[in-house]
């Protein structure tokens, strides 16, 4: 996937709102005549967070795409900070935040976006490959979803609600840079649009490497969508950083914690 | 098997709850030869820790015997006696890596439940409360130990199960606390709290180069241990018009050159600020009643080191000031066993180290609960209850 360095645009990570698949399926909305929201302004913010991604990763590699990669990371960066009109972030430096946005004339919805980082004991490459796993990943959305790999770049997402009520959706690996970024976004029909990134960065001294995990969900309006977020869980914030200490968990000792099932008093002799 | 559960504040019984199992591959489930009541579970005991569910297996101070492993698990063999920090390290991590033990990354499955309170999450410990992981405690029959080949230290031949026992967690963190005050020839340190960590602490300042060593507390049996088993010099501050005083008096004028706090969030104290705490604690307005390390604080000498070993949660009225002005040094932390372990052992088995006069009474576990009011109440001399659930 060395080539896509060369077509920058190509690479971001739900970076492009106006141009592009993922830009006009996920943020643009071309046509609706949407007024300037807080909504409007994330992707200023993702190419901030995107574009100092691709300056660092740029000038780290050092040869000419790795120039390629600066420059086009230095343009967005500028692009994402021109306009100071993002307060939460500049506040905090870390998203999970639900955006309402209209959808039709009376459904308002939110769009989840979360984004958690980790630092994990192991070399970005080593990681990366470890993600990759069909296995891993399925431990590692244990808390959440199901999820099975249905073909090559493609997984089966299940995510278990009660009398039958599943929310599934298929998955599909849109961009992949080798010990670096993956990313993937939801194809088909299903009741919660969503795409996700993980991105592996060296840390500094013996720490290893800064995994930084990203899902936006992306709900239709009206009942439907209400009901597909619920699903989540009551806190869908904690479930990016969830399934992060569960993969440094897994790559760094074997297994993932668990008090499933223990000793207690109550419940049949177990708790779980 | 039998076990000993909360079963609400100030409530604990001995019940029936399923065998503890094999759940991840470096597991070993261990035979508990011994436990020990520990004052950080007064704590959870008294109400003033949340996240205990009714019915929580506890205990975290133990040694036994391996009956089981799991399939990854290569040091440890089925049979061994051994004794287990009560901090759960995974090994590989950053902190276990840098002998951080009680920070491990990876033993808290249930982690976010301290994000709040702490900012990032701790380790896990048996049997203490949901927040540090929710796992089964050690006053029972059996208990489940991960990462067993970190975790499980085999006793050498000739030191006894009551001299292992209390490696679990006292020795360790009293140790740890003396260790953190980067004892210099000739210094003073005073250590408050005569209890089991305490009288450890003032052992482990000693054996690290300590010249003179002063225990704090009221308990007349308690003081007598520091000086006759530990060789310390006390002061039993109930006694005394002003703890600091007599501090000042013993190293002229100067002050100790370290103080470690090793009593923690229920202090008993004398004077306005004891009041102020009870009274605030019993509203639940505060969770912590901080008299003795206050009095640390204002006791060290300028430039002195304060090591807090005592188990705090989120405690008001806190002199900044003294510590900021006087530059003091602050260490703390929950101990860091796997780090101390095998030194410690070595200390026991060289005979320069013996930690089981602290097991004053001994019960039969379904006797566990009458230890335990025994020893929160300190009747008859008890420092520590120490129980024999096989």
């Amino acid at each position: 996937m060395r080539d896509t360095i060369q077509q920058p645009g190509a690479r971001l990570p739900a970076v492009s709102p106006r141009g592009g698949r993922l830009g006009s399926q996920w943020w643009g909305r071309p046509g609706r005549g949407l007024q300037r929201t807080s909504e409007e302004r994330l992707p200023q913010l993702v190419s901030a967070l995107a574009g100092g991604a691709l300056l660092t990763l740029g000038l780290r590699r050092g040869k000419l795409g790795g120039v390629a990669m600066a420059l086009a990371g230095g343009g967005l960066l500028f692009r994402g900070t021109r306009t100071e009109q993002e307060p939460y972030v500049h506040k905090h430096g870390v998203i999970v935040r639900k955006l309402r946005r209209q959808r039709g004339r009376d459904a308002t919805v939110e769009l989840t976006v979360l984004q958690r980082s980790i630092t994990i004991q192991g070399t970005p490459e080593a990681l990366y490959r470890r993600w990759c796993d069909a296995e891993t990943l399925n431990q590692v959305m244990g808390h959440f979803a199901d999820v099975t790999s249905s073909g090559e770049g493609l997984q089966h997402w299940k995510v278990p609600g009660v009398l039958g009520a599943e929310l599934e959706w298929d998955a599909e690996v849109v961009e992949e840079n080798p010990g670096e970024l993956l990313r993937w976004q939801s194809v088909g029909d299903t009741a919660l649009p969503n795409e996700g990134w993980v991105r592996f960065r060296p840390a500094p001294r013996d720490w290893g490497t800064e995994v930084t995990l990203r899902f936006v969900f992306d709900p239709p309006g009206g009942v439907v969508g209400e009901k597909a977020v619920q699903l989540l869980g009551a806190v869908p914030a904690a479930l990016a950083l969830k399934a992060l200490k569960r993969f440094k968990s897994l790559v760094e000792t074997g297994e993932i914690p668990t008090t499933r099932p223990n000793p207690a008093a109550r419940e049949g002799g177990y708790s779980f | 098997m039998r076990a000993l559960c909360w079963n609400g504040i100030n409530d604990l019984g001995v019940e029936t709850v399923g065998d503890p199992r094999i759940v991840n591959p470096h597991d070993v489930i261990l035979q508990v030869r011994m436990s020990t009541t520990c004052g950080s579970d007064l704590h959870f005991i008294d109400g003033y820790i949340p996240t205990m569910r009714k019915g929580d297996v506890i205990g975290h101070e133990f040694m036994g015997t391996v009956v089981e492993k799991g399939p990854a698990v290569k040091k440890v063999q089925v049979g061994d006696r051994v004794v287990v920090p009560s901090f759960i390290g995974c090994g590989s991590c950053w902190y276990c890596q840098h002998d951080l033990w009680s920070l491990c990354d990876n033993t808290n499955p249930k982690g976010e439940l301290q994000e709040p309170l702490f900012g990032y999450q701790t380790a896990g410990i048996y049997g203490y409360t949901h927040a540090f992981g929710g796992y089964a405690g050690a006053h029972a029959q059996f208990v489940r130990v991960p990462h067993a080949d970190n975790d499980c230290f085999r006793v050498p031949e000739g030191v006894t199960d009551e001299q292992a026992l209390f490696l679990s967690d006292a020795v360790p963190t009293g140790y740890m606390g003396a260790d953190f005050c980067d004892i210099q020839p000739g210094q003073t340190v005073a250590v408050w709290g005569c209890g089991g960590v305490g009288l450890m602490a003032q052992k482990a300042a000693f054996l690290l180069g300590a010249e003179r060593v002063i225990g704090i507390d009221r308990f007349p049996e308690r003081l007598k241990l520091a000086r006759e088993k530990v060789g310390a010099e006390t002061i039993s501050y109930e006694e005394v018009d002003s703890v600091l005083d007599v501090l000042k008096e013993l190293t002229g004028g100067r002050g100790p050159d370290a103080c470690i706090d090793a009593v923690g969030m229920e202090a008993h104290g004398t004077g306005v600020g004891a009041a102020y705490d009870r009274a605030k604690q019993a509203m639940r307005l505060q969770t912590d009643r901080g008299q003795a390390l206050r009095q640390a604080i204002l006791a060290c000498r300028k430039g002195g080191i304060l090591s807090v070993v005592g188990v705090y949660g989120f405690m008001d009225a806190f002199p900044l000031g003294a510590i900021m002005n006087k530059g003091l040094t602050v260490r703390s932390a929950q101990q860091h066993g796997q780090k101390y372990l095998p030194r410690l052992l070595e200390h026991v088995v060289k005979g320069e180290l013996d930690p089981s006069f602290l097991a004053t009474h001994r019960f039969s576990l379904e006797d566990a609960p009458k230890g335990y009011e025994l020893f929160k109440k300190k009747q008859d001399g008890c420092v520590r209850a120490v129980f024999l659930p096989n």
